[in-house]
């Protein structure tokens, strides 16, 4: 199994430990990653936002790299994976778009092919064979009560991320972290407005504020649930939920927080490595004490 | 078919006829697209036509009396009539050619309004062509016209109502107090249907069972009535006067000396949910639906019953019942029944909204549906009629309600689902008589409030406090200590978001077709519109009748209905039933097969393909004939003889093989030649016009009475002419209305195809399309699918064709 | 002066909408900003057209979540309509200028994050030096597609 590893540019310039052990937990469960010189996705919630034509040709560029080294990508970003799924969704399906790109990237030497799929991190882990593996390296338990936040990105709007798989009439919700979890022994919970949005694209656009008043009605449900940690799948929504608690309770005294934690640092957890290694010392809400607590230290 | 075509070519009996053509304005309908003059100046020139005039509107009585006038003064001997479909008017125009003396089927047609005017609004030069090219069409085969005779059957007199719920048991009556037998089938163990459910009727705030009730004993005691619960139609034969139809009639396990009185049901060690509770009760393996069920009798749920192994292995109902009615030996009968007509009344199904997720219907106790609701506050229910939330069993003090659940959405049922509205206002004043302290909040997004009486009680109800914020809300959170349910969503009046604490939330789910109706559809041959409801013969003038003769629509199984709506249409059915029961004969078309015995080599080809196992005979008889009574009319049988011998009555393979040389006279490589078959795919085309969906002006259409008339021969003889493309079209398989008689449709154009591809042509341009009486939309498409292969043909291929297909013409004896 | 957006966006879908407002009703951005919101976006472009929406600074206020498109029931492509109007009032100027900064960024390097003292970060945690961006095509890219139409770099 082998992937052209997509970091995005939060990952690698933000939250490098979240790279270390998607990278660790990845060799661990026998997944080949190769890096290429990718530039930004583009985000979704900017460059697409402001000019269309750019943000498709930009996602072409980084689509082009990965079908010339004949690679899938796999991306670590609800966003990044968002803008490549759906870029390249529209050049397969669409003769005019991809004609337009094909005549600006050809003078860079690029043609695109359309001939890999773009995936997360999550749908890799999630295989039949990849599951098999952790079952048998996992080497401890993480016995807390989980909540997971997806990142509407990763799996909306569903006809562009999940074409085929949804039925027509229901709104479609994604649960392979949930369930991913459990096998590292984790108790996924379901609180109210799981789905909500982060906040974070109204924090970079407009108002940082507002971004953060959804954060707090988010905890609200998370706690009233006694939910223990919280795992996300995005370094936005990460930072957000990270940064939006520091920020929130500066203004409210009595605010419980929550630690955050990246997917493939619990997973990097479960298999024996420590919290320095996944890199949870850089994180603003500290986890020490709820890892103490089922003998991680 | 040899024989036809020289028939056609030497013109043998064309000579000398007098036909007389009308080309009708149809307000504008026709006449602000078609330029009529010019056609009926068209027409003037064509051969044997004597006398052509256009007029503003031909089926008027002045425009028929032209026509008779005409008949009689100028000896017309047979007329073209260039104006709407067949379907609407043919009768129309039949009756005033006999009752001038000339036989109605010396009647033709020319479909220039849903076929012409209205598919091509824009373009006046070429509807006006078109038209031109339809009517020569219809005078060519107007001229091979002969004079039919149609056979009279007899009509059975008593009838089969489907479906034992208001509408089922109004048809019943009306039937049986005419005189008639009526068998009423129900597939639960009591009749009543969604009314004896629901707590109250609007807008009159009846007692819904109160005046249900009397009508369902009524049934019960109904000397002409016979009732068949727990019974399920499986099999129906025949036709129009004369059905014959296998109920199944399930075990009931308690016999008739049951006086209803209950000692069995707490024997009963085994409990299931409700279903006439919505499931918000139990009930046991023995039960009665409710207590005014008809018949009042017990019923054994053998699917729960421990003895369901075939052995007696509990018999504590048995033991408790002092009469003696238990008996698990009873077993599921087969009932032969004849019946002259049939009433299907099979009403709806309730939409499931767990789909909506955000909704938390079935994750949160206290979010419930209208019909739960019903229950939940009828006397009879499972909390005695007093209003309580699921979660904790309290009085809730502050009640929403959803509006337009499942309904006007491309998520679920895309059409309105016409009781919701009324139903809400009805149950909100309820809730406000028995408790008016309750605040209740309606959240919708348009009130229609259109029937008699209703606009008054939705005044009522906001004159009594119920609050109505128009925006549906976009989200329900649950609070999980309290069960209170928190609304957020817009008021759209007010441009302003809200967050509503609300103790329950009344989901207005709507109605929808039986998951299963496509059983009863198949059985009888019924059309199905868009929305999976039973389709009407005409939206305005046949609206309870069915395309099926002698079977008739009632209730909401035609589409969403009040009660008062259902009733009407209820006895409307009963009434055209009783028109056909008490005359005690019906005529049929005269489009029956026929065999010349001089042609006919006895293979029996023929006998073994007829849907109806309407041609008898055999090899050592010498002969093969059709019983006239008994055939169709699908003509499916004639493109199987090899020997010429079969024909069919008014479908005439000399007939038709004129339409198509008139059709490709002009410019063959620009026309589609589109077979279309009576029932679903030339009513499909012209639910096209009626819907005003634009499409190529190039097609001609040509009619058939079954897809399964289509003969290789004429696929062939289009080619030959330089047809750009042909399509084939009839209902969808299973669907066919003569028996899957279109099977032979597909086979046929399979064979045609293959033997294309052996010659190395564009199979392409030979379409085979299923098309349904509601698919305009589907028609349209699959003639723009075509026009644009057509635009890809050249000059060449057109060629290649004709001289391949040429080259190896089909020999006797030897299928094409 | 019409701005042209319906390249991007069959009009046709917007006369799906009948005002249901579950959109708005489940709209995060709406629920703690002064958003415009779909239901609102949609009536205006019907009644008044969309030159009225593309000047409006609350179209920005939005998560881009398209939890909107998720909950109509008419199947309006909420998400495709945004787009295209974002677009055309980026091009009239109508832009937040932390977007506009971020883009400039996003132009110039490549990278939407400002890359300060990476490598010893990265070497605290056992990772090797980033791959260097190809800045030159990407900024070719974006001149062919003309991006400095919108945001000048």
């Amino acid at each position: 199994m082998k992937y052209a590893i997509y970091l995005g540019c939060a990952i690698p310039i933000k939250y490098p430990g979240f790279e270390a052990a998607t990278r660790n937990v990845c060799e661990r469960l026998g997944i080949d990653l190769v890096d290429l010189p990718f530039a930004c996705c583009p985000p979704p919630t900017s460059l697409k936002m402001v000019h269309y034509d750019s943000w498709l040709a930009l996602a072409a560029l980084n689509l082009c790299m990965a079908e010339e080294a004949g690679l899938d990508l796999m991306t670590l970003c609800s966003g990044c994976v968002n803008t490549l799924k759906e870029a390249n969704h529209t050049l397969k399906k669409s003769d005019s778009k991809r004609r337009k790109v094909n005549r600006i990237l050809e003078e860079q030497n690029h043609h695109f092919k359309g001939n890999i799929e773009v995936t997360h991190v999550l749908d890799v882990l999630y295989q039949d064979s990849v599951i098999e593996k952790l079952i048998k390296e996992k080497v401890r338990e993480l016995p807390l009560k989980v909540g997971c936040h997806y990142g509407c990105h990763y799996f909306r709007p569903p006809k562009v991320m999940y074409p085929g798989e949804l039925s027509e009439s229901e709104s479609y919700v994604p649960v392979k972290m949930d369930h991913l979890l459990s096998i590292i022994g984790m108790e996924p919970t379901e609180y109210s407005r799981k789905f909500l949005c982060c906040g974070s694209p109204l924090g970079a656009n407009s108002d940082q504020d507002a971004g953060y008043a959804i954060v707090k009605e988010k905890l609200r449900h998370i706690r009233e649930r006694d939910i223990e940690a919280l795992s996300v799948i995005c370094p936005s929504c990460f930072e957000q939920f990270d940064m939006g608690q520091i920020v929130l309770s500066r203004k409210f005294k009595d605010l419980v927080k929550v630690p955050t934690f990246y997917l493939t640092q619990l997973i990097g957890l479960s298999l024996g490595m420590s919290p320095k290694e996944v890199g949870l010392d850089v994180h603003r809400v500290k986890s020490k004490k709820l890892l103490e607590g089922i003998g991680i230290s | 078919m040899k024989q036809a075509l020289d028939d056609l070519n030497k013109g043998s009996n064309s000579k000398d006829l007098r036909i007389g053509v009308y080309v009708c304005h149809c307000g504008k309908n026709i006449g602000g697209t078609v330029r009529c003059e010019e056609v009926a100046e068209f027409a003037s020139t064509l051969p044997n036509v004597i006398l052509a005039k256009d007029s503003l509107y031909t089926c008027s009585e002045p425009g028929q009396e032209q026509i008779k006038t005409d008949i009689r003064e100028q000896k017309l001997d047979r007329v073209v009539v260039a104006s709407c479909t067949p379907r609407l008017h043919e009768p129309t125009f039949r009756a005033a050619c006999e009752c001038a003396g000339l036989n109605p089927y010396l009647l033709e047609m020319a479909n220039i309004r849903e076929h012409c005017s209205w598919v091509h609004l824009h373009d006046r030069d070429a509807a006006t062509d078109k038209a031109k090219d339809l009517v020569a069409m219809a005078v060519s085969r107007a001229a091979l016209l002969q004079p039919q005779f149609e056979l009279t059957v007899p009509v059975k007199r008593s009838a089969m109502v489907i479906g034992g719920g208001v509408a089922g048991i109004q048809a019943a009556l009306d039937m049986a107090d005419a005189g008639y037998k009526v068998y009423l089938v129900e597939r639960s163990g009591s009749i009543g249907g969604r009314m004896a459910q629901i707590d109250k009727t609007f807008p009159t705030m009846d007692c819904s069972i109160c005046i249900l009730a009397p009508k369902m004993s009524e049934i019960g005691r109904h000397p002409n009535v016979e009732l068949l619960t727990l019974s399920e139609v499986k099999e129906v034969e025949g036709h129009i006067g004369n059905f014959k139809v296998k109920v199944l009639r399930k075990a009931r396990y308690v016999t008739d000396g049951c006086t209803a009185c209950g000692d069995c049901i707490h024997a009963c060690p085994q409990l299931a949910p409700d279903e006439f509770n919505a499931g918000l009760s139990i009930r046991h393996a023995i039960y009665i639906p409710f207590a005014q069920a008809v018949p009042s009798r017990y019923a054994v749920d053998m699917n729960l019953c421990l003895n369901n192994q075939g052995i007696v292995a509990c018999d504590r109902c048995f033991q408790a019942c002092t009469r003696k009615c238990i008996d698990f030996a009873d077993q599921d009968q087969i009932l032969d029944l004849e019946v002259g007509t049939i009433v299907v009344a099979t009403g709806v199904d309730v939409y499931d909204p767990t789909a909506l997720t955000e909704l938390g219907y079935g994750r949160f106790p206290n979010v419930i549906t209208t019909l739960e609701f019903e229950r939940l506050i009828n006397a009879g229910g499972p909390s005695s009629g007093e209003l309580i939330r699921p979660s904790d069993r309290r009085r809730p003090e502050r009640v929403a309600f959803l509006q337009c659940i499942g309904s006007r959405s491309k998520r679920s049922n895309p059409y309105c689902s016409n009781v919701c509205c009324m139903n809400t206002i009805k149950d909100a004043l309820l809730i406000k008589e028995h408790w008016p302290e309750t605040e209740i909040f309606v959240f919708y997004i348009d009130i229609r409030a259109f029937g008699k009486g209703f606009e008054d009680l939705f005044q009522r109800a906001r004159r009594e406090g119920v609050t109505f914020i128009r925006g549906i809300p976009g989200e329900i959170i649950e609070d999980i200590t309290t069960g209170d349910l928190t609304l957020l969503g817009e008021n759209t009046l007010l441009g302003s978001s809200y967050r509503y604490r609300m103790d329950m939330v009344i989901l207005s789910v709507g109605i929808r077709p039986r998951s299963d109706a496509s059983v009863i559809q198949r059985l009888l041959n019924l059309s199905t519109d868009t929305d999976g409801f039973y389709m009407e013969a005409h939206p305005k003038l046949r609206p309870v009748d069915t395309t099926t003769g002698g079977v008739f629509l009632a209730g909401a199984a035609e589409g969403p209905k009040d009660i008062k709506d259902s009733v009407t249409q209820a006895s409307a059915a009963a009434s055209r039933a009783n028109i056909l029961m008490s005359k005690g004969e019906v005529r049929i078309p005269a489009v029956t097969a026929k065999i010349d015995p001089d042609k006919c080599s006895a293979c029996g080809l023929c006998a073994r393909i007829c849907p109806y196992h309407a041609i008898e005979g055999s090899k050592e008889l010498g002969y093969y004939r059709v019983i006239e009574a008994m055939c169709q009319g699908c003509g499916a049988c004639v493109p199987e003889c090899k020997f010429g011998a079969l024909d069919q009555a008014h479908f005439t393979e000399a007939q038709i093989v004129s339409q198509i040389n008139q059709a490709l006279a002009h410019s063959p490589e620009r026309k589609i030649i589109a077979f279309a078959c009576n029932w679903c795919s030339y009513a499909g085309a012209d639910f096209a016009g009626v819907s005003r969906i634009q499409y190529p002006d190039n097609v001609r259409i040509i009619r058939t009475m079954c897809s399964a008339r289509v003969a290789p021969e004429w696929i062939e003889l289009a080619f030959l002419k330089g047809a750009g493309a042909i399509l084939v079209s009839g209902c969808h398989p299973s669907d066919c209305h003569y028996n899957n008689a279109n099977q032979n449709t597909a086979k046929r154009v399979e064979k045609f195809w293959k033997r294309m591809e052996k010659l190395g042509l564009n199979k392409d341009r030979l379409r085979l399309a299923w098309v349904s009486a509601a698919e305009g939309t589907q028609f349209a498409k699959v003639i723009k699918e075509m026009e644009q292969g057509i635009n890809k043909l050249t000059p060449l291929q057109i060629e290649e064709t004709k001289q391949k297909l040429a080259k190896r013409p089909s020999k006797k004896g030897e299928p094409v | 002066m019409t701005v042209k957006i319906w390249n991007f966006f069959p009009r046709e879908a917007l006369y799906e909408c009948y005002q249901c407002a579950r959109c708005t009703g489940s709209c995060p951005a709406l629920e703690v900003a002064p958003a415009l919101g779909p239901r609102e976006t949609i009536l205006k472009c019907l009644n008044l057209g969309h030159d009225e929406v593309v000047e409006d600074e609350r179209l920005w206020v939005c998560c881009t979540c398209n939890v909107c498109e998720d909950r109509c029931p008419q199947k309006i492509p909420i998400s495709d309509l945004l787009v295209a109007l974002r677009n055309s009032a980026a091009r009239r100027g109508n832009i937040p200028d932390k977007l506009e900064i971020a883009i400039e960024l996003l132009a110039k390097t490549g990278r939407s994050m400002i890359v300060h003292q990476l490598d010893e970060m990265r070497a605290h945690h056992g990772l090797a030096p980033l791959l260097p961006v190809p800045i030159d095509e990407v900024r070719e890219i974006l001149k062919k597609t003309r991006l400095d139409d919108v945001v000048e770099f």
